[in-house]
């Protein structure tokens, strides 16, 4: 119970626009374990990339404590928040988000080297990813020049790139078509046996494939019926 | 180490951007070379006045002006004064000048000047000048001595309607009898000088004298003894109180005896304002650079919100991020530096001086401007002067640069990638 990979104590993130105030985040309490797949799903503007953003150390909350690995994520100082996300976290994006003059190889291994692994080590680790996500013979190709499918498979490979316990994806099938989304699915799937990946996903297929899938509504976790797990703010 | 590769990488992503901005940084870096190299020619030029002009003192008739022909003026040196300023101490040389006046239309004059073939061309009222340059033909030579042979300034050529291209074939014809109300005929042949050379002083009357081997314009003006002017020249700036002293002990009965306090002063105020203007023009180049590189950089840091947000979400540390954009910055910085110095080899020495006569000129008592039209812009700059440019031009890049930087740095992740 006390080894929750993630756990959020009534945190909440608030916008304010203009004189209204958005909670796009309201009062959450959450706990989730170390390992599988998380579902989070909920309508457009519901507050999901909200809750990823600040599993991730992306953004911090108004209010309330977000614990990961055991850290204070909104306690940590700029250089801390550096290291936690080198070693704790790997983000994958709709968009991509490779950078564009590097080669798959090498955005594959930029992570790498701000952890300061070697330039063989790290060289070497990225075509093991890259030729186990299929991509071994996309090595020297730059973004423009790779499909979607492409691009994101070697996204999902610079987010595991450093091992970390936690990868967090939001929407990454959202600009590709369904074949390619598959493929991505899997590829995470595969990755969440060794570590927590939480998806953020409108696609049905990919929700059926968590271990455990968080609904949202207005910033507030709902019970799902459904769910194989409970969620465990109810389970307390 | 990694982040200064990418920084350096990224210079290449858009090639155009990459010559326009090098072209940007490059024209404010070539100002802030000339504007270094006419401080350098000015301090130069100082040196120049304070060895040669600062140690000439000039003497003239009593109470004359020392035209030859000029009414109630004709009143010369006596020859024998040559001799007695000859003899003092602590005098180098000295150089006899004869002068003579004659009417051009519109009323105006000109002035023929008699001088030693190997002497300093000294321009009426800007003696300090001296020496102007010569645009076509050629100087004397010490066999022109006593020969029918001129050299003639632009604005005296121009009336004449003498141009470059006749230099060596044209001549001019020297009339004494010729007369106005201020100058008195004198009854003597005409005689016709071959004019070999054409001299430009930038400005209008010191463009309107004409030069003759001093043998020759005595034989014209039929003027055997005497001196108009007498350029006494002293061995060194200290020794000149102690030889004006002398001279007016030798010679103050029959010469007026003009020290030259009025040039140091001139070299001391003229110099001084040079340097504050050039410097005021470095300092507006090294603003344009920074504001060029301020806004290169903010809008590369704009371009690029996503992608520093992207870096920072898979572990860059501010200050790498900071270090890849200040590399680039820098490097930019760099090319746009040599492209300026290539440009200020190419044509720094022509665009150096009409630079310097549209920034400077017009701050200058007009009288003032001939002196700058010979300063000797050196558009090669010691590797010492190159290195001081380039470290303010680089300093500057960082300054304009790391401010932008720093604004979506600082940024959290998500909020970097919507800086935009
Ligand atoms: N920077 C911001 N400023 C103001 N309001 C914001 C900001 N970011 C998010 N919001 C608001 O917070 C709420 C939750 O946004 P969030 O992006 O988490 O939704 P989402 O569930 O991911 O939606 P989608 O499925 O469309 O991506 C929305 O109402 C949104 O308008
Ligand atoms: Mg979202």
């Amino acid at each position: 119970m006390n080894n929750a990979l993630i756990e959020f104590r009534g945190v909440s993130k608030s916008y304010r626009k203009g004189s209204e105030v958005v909670d796009a985040a309201a009062n959450v309490d959450l706990r989730i374990q170390e390992r599988g797949m998380v579902a989070i799903v909920g309508p457009s503007g519901s507050g999901k990339s909200t809750l990823l953003h600040m599993m991730g150390a992306m953004d911090r909350p108004t209010r309330g404590e977000v614990l990961v690995a055991g850290e204070a994520v909104n306690r940590l100082s700029s250089g801390e928040l550096t290291r936690f996300r080198r070693k704790t976290v790997g983000f994958v994006f709709q968009t991509f988000n490779l950078i564009p003059n590097l080669t798959a190889l090498e955005n594959v291994a930029l992570p790498m080297e701000f952890n300061g692994v070697s330039a063989a080590e790290r060289s070497a680790r990225a075509k093991a990813l890259l030729v186990r996500f299929q991509l071994g013979h996309r090595l020297k190709h730059r973004p423009r020049e790779l499909s979607g499918g492409e691009m994101q498979r070697v996204a999902i490979a610079r987010a595991v790139a450093n091992e970390p316990r936690l990868v967090l994806a939001d929407e990454p099938t959202g600009n590709l078509d369904s074949r390619s989304g598959k493929l991505i699915y899997e590829l995470l799937q595969e990755v969440s046996r060794e570590r927590t990946v939480i998806v953020v996903t409108h696609a049905e297929e990919l929700a059926k494939l968590a271990d455990r899938v968080i609904h949202i509504r207005d910033g507030q976790l709902v019970e799902d019926p459904n769910s194989a797990i409970r969620l465990a703010s109810n389970t307390l | 180490m990694g982040m200064i590769i990418l920084g350096l990488r990224n210079l290449l992503r858009n090639k155009v951007r990459l010559a326009l901005v090098a072209i940007l940084i490059g024209i404010p870096f070539f100002l802030l070379l000339a504007m270094y190299s006419i401080g350098d020619a000015m301090q130069r030029q100082t040196k120049i006045m304070n060895e040669n002009v600062n140690t000439v003192v000039q003497l003239r008739g009593r109470g004359s002006m020392g035209h030859v022909n000029m009414v109630g003026q004709d009143r010369l040196l006596p020859q024998d004064t040559l001799e007695k300023v000859r003899g003092i101490e602590h005098v180098e040389h000295a150089e006899p000048y004869l002068l003579a006046m004659a009417p051009i239309t519109p009323p105006n004059f000109v002035m023929h000047v008699g001088l030693a073939t190997n002497a300093v061309k000294r321009l009426e009222s800007h003696g300090e000048a001296g020496n102007p340059r010569i645009i076509a033909g050629r100087d004397f030579m010490p066999e022109d001595a006593g020969q029918d042979v001129a050299i003639i300034g632009q604005g005296y050529a121009k009336w004449a309607g003498i141009t470059p291209a006749q230099i060596g074939d044209a001549t001019i014809t020297i009339d004494p009898t010729r007369t106005h109300p201020a100058i008195y005929g004198m009854d003597r042949p005409k005689r016709e000088l071959r004019i070999i050379g054409m001299y430009a002083s930038g400005y209008i009357f010191g463009d309107l004298q004409l030069f003759m081997p001093i043998e020759t314009f005595r034989s014209i003006y039929g003027t055997d003894q005497g001196i108009s002017w007498l350029f006494v020249k002293v061995d060194s700036v200290e020794n000149v109180p102690l030889v004006a002293q002398r001279l007016r002990e030798t010679v103050g009965d029959v010469a007026d005896i003009l020290v030259p306090e009025s040039a140091a002063v001139f070299t001391a105020t003229t110099s001084e304002t040079v340097t504050q203007l050039t410097s005021v023009g470095g300092i507006l180049a090294v603003t344009l650079m920074v504001i060029v590189v301020f806004f290169v950089l903010l809008m590369m840091v704009r371009e690029r919100a996503r992608e520093i947000g992207t870096l920072k979400a898979i572990g860059a540390s501010n200050g790498g991020v900071t270090a890849q954009f200040l590399t680039e910055a820098v490097a930019l910085t760099l090319l746009g530096g040599v492209l300026g110095l290539l440009l200020f080899r190419g044509v720094g020495e022509m665009v150096t001086g009409r630079l310097f006569a549209l920034s400077i000129g017009p701050f200058l008592p007009s009288h003032y401007k001939p002196l700058f039209e010979s300063l000797a812009i050196n558009n090669n700059l010691s590797a010492s002067a190159l290195a001081l440019v380039l470290v303010i031009a680089v300093l500057a890049a960082m300054i304009g640069s790391a401010y932008g930087v720093w604004q979506a740095v600082k940024l959290s992740p998500l909020e970097a990638m919507k800086h935009e």
